[in-house]
């Protein structure tokens, strides 16, 4: 019994020596030997999804055409972990960061804390408020607008609408509601300086289109589900369902194939996950918004680089680097999948091969 | 049976409030739904259950799912191995994560709380490690095995109403967890074990035996878990599956009167406890309240739900002891 004892605490002696020297290796290779001549970048996303594996395709592109190295981080559980991880990024020292802000009325202080020691720009989320110094993504509002455009294609008659999404804390996910709502009660565009917000929690009732509720699940793929039963079950006139993050489309089908709707009830998607895309195919999604993440991924680490090097040619000239939607829907999804594929095998290439030179 | 009538009682409270509020919800898609969350989440329950009654702890529950369901759509979609590998091959690394627990508890003597949190961390570890922290999901693909979690069966002569394939599971594990527990000599040895081990061990109990046992339960339920939770959902996230589950199985177990010092419990309470917090999630979205005041509600229905049964009992053992006072 002592001898194992004995043979434990020898164990974890060892694994917590290992772990010591594995936790500084990359912070070494940053300031001392041969590949750290490079310069370091951090991409670092507002969670974990397929939409930022797209993305970190395009950060591999662009390491190799801009001769950089870019760490992809992705926190797994929000805010208190995209704070986490950036200080640890900023302790080791990084040459640019661009950060997709989970919070960005109240990340203000954080981020600015990162502008004043490296090159911050936000990408897909931003955060106007602070010193970062551009912003590259899409206009959530117009893209909102679009969606909302798929719900009146799919729905001419109009009907019940519900929302859902992982959080709603975040200005992508707020810009994006108010675009929809505003599209399906015809209203004017509004100016993102200021964007009124229908509160949450009440029915919106336009003419044709009543929006009854956004439901939130935290990322949680199984609430997201079960969100979405128990919205079919609240509400049995439900026409229509709009998923505001990757996940939720796909759970609403679940949802609607579980109840037996598929058709009865439109579903309308953003972003590009397999399931919603197949579900396009499959007709029992109406279509989709997508926001070209590779884009987000490629152009933050082209920007970054620039930066690091002096260049500041590379910056856009509004400070705001807009990348285009791509609507899919069933005439152009089979091309749509098929490119996508490409990147994301391509990225993933460049990252396995990363990994193993790491390794080695 | 006493102890789960306060439990029982919330269950209908809440039920017949929220069918009264809105006849949505005992409509058979709604009835359908929860009893299917009820069903996933009372096997994981049922498995914290054998611990808790041993007086331990399990918190690594959440991450075993997560490792097992990360696994399964890995290993199917990305590996494409057969089920029929798969599947026992998790249930088995299950077994033995838990083997692994019992044994540092048992015979390294550490505290279940430490060897279970490190388990939390390192599986979750692992699951995201496997994967590269990438989304896994079977797309359109195993329509035959993902029936085991969505699947549903027709009542002879109802229409409409059709029981979800995963109550059955439950039903099967809670049956012969109730007989082990309830009417052969290994249970009562856990009972008694929980209620005091040192006289359980020197009434001639291998104390250290059923301690093992109980911990291989809770992750094996945990396994299964962990693939009925991936089938289920369609699409896994090895950092977020299962994430907090350990709290909503040990509250489940803990409100259908498994005593956290050891030595209570039932299996039929269990199930009510998984209930109530499925029919809880259910109601608050189908009386269309708000999703940000959901945690508030359910953990002010089930505290007050808690006092309410406390203040009774104490009420009833009053009058029992006046009215023995009275007859003397």
């Amino acid at each position: 019994m002592k001898d194992f004892t004995l043979a434990l605490k020898w164990a974890l002696a060892g694994t917590v020596a290992i772990a010591g020297l594995t936790g500084c290796g990359p912070a070494d290779s940053g300031s001392g030997s041969g590949s750290s001549e490079k310069i370091q970048l951090a991409y670092i996303t507002n969670g974990i999804d397929p939409f930022w594996d797209t993305a970190a395709a395009g950060v591999r592109d662009a390491e190799k055409e801009f001769d950089v190295e870019c760490e992809v981080v992705m926190p797994p559980d929000g805010s208190t972990d995209q704070k986490r991880l950036l200080e640890a990024i900023l302790a080791r020292g990084v040459d640019g960061i661009a950060i997709s802000p989970t919070d960005a009325d109240n990340q203000v202080a954080m981020i600015n804390d990162a502008c004043r020691v490296t090159n911050v720009i936000t990408h897909d989320s931003d955060a106007p408020d602070s010193d970062r110094i551009c912003f590259i993504g899409m206009e959530n509002y117009k893209a909102g607008r679009e969606a909302g455009k798929l719900v009146k294609e799919a729905l001419p008659e109009g009907g019940e609408i519900m929302l859902f999404v992982g959080r709603l804390e975040q200005l992508n996910s707020q810009q994006r509601r108010q675009g929809i709502i505003d599209e399906l009660l015809d209203r004017p565009a509004q100016s993102l300086d200021n964007l009124e917000q229908d509160p949450v929690g009440k029915p919106i009732e336009g003419d044709k289109y009543t929006i009854l509720d956004t439901r939130t699940d935290n990322f949680a793929y199984e609430r997201a589900k079960s969100n979405a039963e128990d919205a079919i079950s609240a509400y049995p006139n439900l026409k229509g369902m709009v998923g505001l993050f990757a996940y939720n489309a796909p759970a609403c089908l679940e949802a609607v194939k579980g109840a037996g709707k598929v058709g009865e009830i439109q579903i309308v998607s953003f972003d590009e996950q397999d399931n919603t895309l197949q579900g396009i195919i499959d007709g029992s999604i109406h279509g989709t918004v997508s926001q070209q993440p590779y884009e987000y991924g490629y152009h933050s680490v082209r920007i970054l680089a620039g930066l690091a090097r002096d260049d500041k040619s590379v910056l856009p000239e509004s400070g705001f680097l807009e990348i285009p939607i791509v609507t899919v829907k069933k005439d152009n999804v089979e091309s749509f999948w098929k490119e996508l594929k490409e990147l994301q095998g391509k990225g993933k290439a460049a990252q396995d091969s990363e990994e193993t030179e790491e390794a080695e | 049976m006493k102890k789960i009538l306060g439990i029982l009682g919330l269950l209908i409270f809440v039920c017949v409030f929220t069918a009264i509020k809105s006849p949505s919800f005992l409509s058979a898609y709604n009835m359908e739904n929860t009893l299917r969350w009820t069903s996933l989440f009372g096997v994981i329950s049922i498995g914290v259950a054998f611990v808790i009654i041993t007086g331990g702890i399990d918190l690594s529950i959440g991450s075993v799912i997560g490792l097992s369901g990360t696994t399964l759509a890995y290993t199917l979609s990305v590996k494409g191995w057969s089920p029929y590998l798969v599947i026992p091959m998790i249930l088995i690394c299950s077994m033995c994560i838990g083997l692994f627990h019992g044994l540092l508890i048992t015979r390294l003597k550490l505290q279940p709380f430490v060897v279970t949190l490190c388990g939390l961390l390192l599986y979750r570890g692992i699951s995201r490690y496997i994967t590269n922290d990438q989304s896994q999901g079977f797309g359109s693909g195993f329509q035959g095995l993902r029936q085991l979690a969505v699947g549903k069966v027709a009542i002879p002569f109802v229409e409409g109403f059709m029981i979800p394939v995963p109550c059955f599971l439950l039903l099967g594990i809670a049956i012969v967890a109730g007989i082990f527990l309830n009417s052969t000599i290994y249970g009562r040895y856990l009972l008694a074990l929980g209620r005091n081990e040192m006289a359980a061990k020197y009434s001639g109990i291998q104390t250290e035996r059923m301690t093992l046992l109980a911990y291989v339960v809770c992750s094996t339920l945990a396994g299964l878990g962990g693939i009925l939770f991936a089938l289920d959902v369609n699409s896994v996230q090895p950092a977020g599956l299962g994430e907090f589950y350990e709290l909503y199985a040990i509250a489940a177990a803990v409100l259908g009167g498994c005593s956290l010092r050891g030595g209570e419990g039932s299996i039929l309470g269990v199930i009510i406890g998984a209930a109530v917090l499925r029919v809880l999630y259910n109601a608050i979205n189908i009386l269309r309240i708000p999703t940000h005041l959901e945690f508030a509600i359910i953990g002010s229905v089930i505290l007050a739900g808690v006092i309410v049964d406390e203040l009774v009992k104490r009420y009833a053992a009053r009058r029992r002891a006046i009215r023995s006072a009275s007859q003397e």
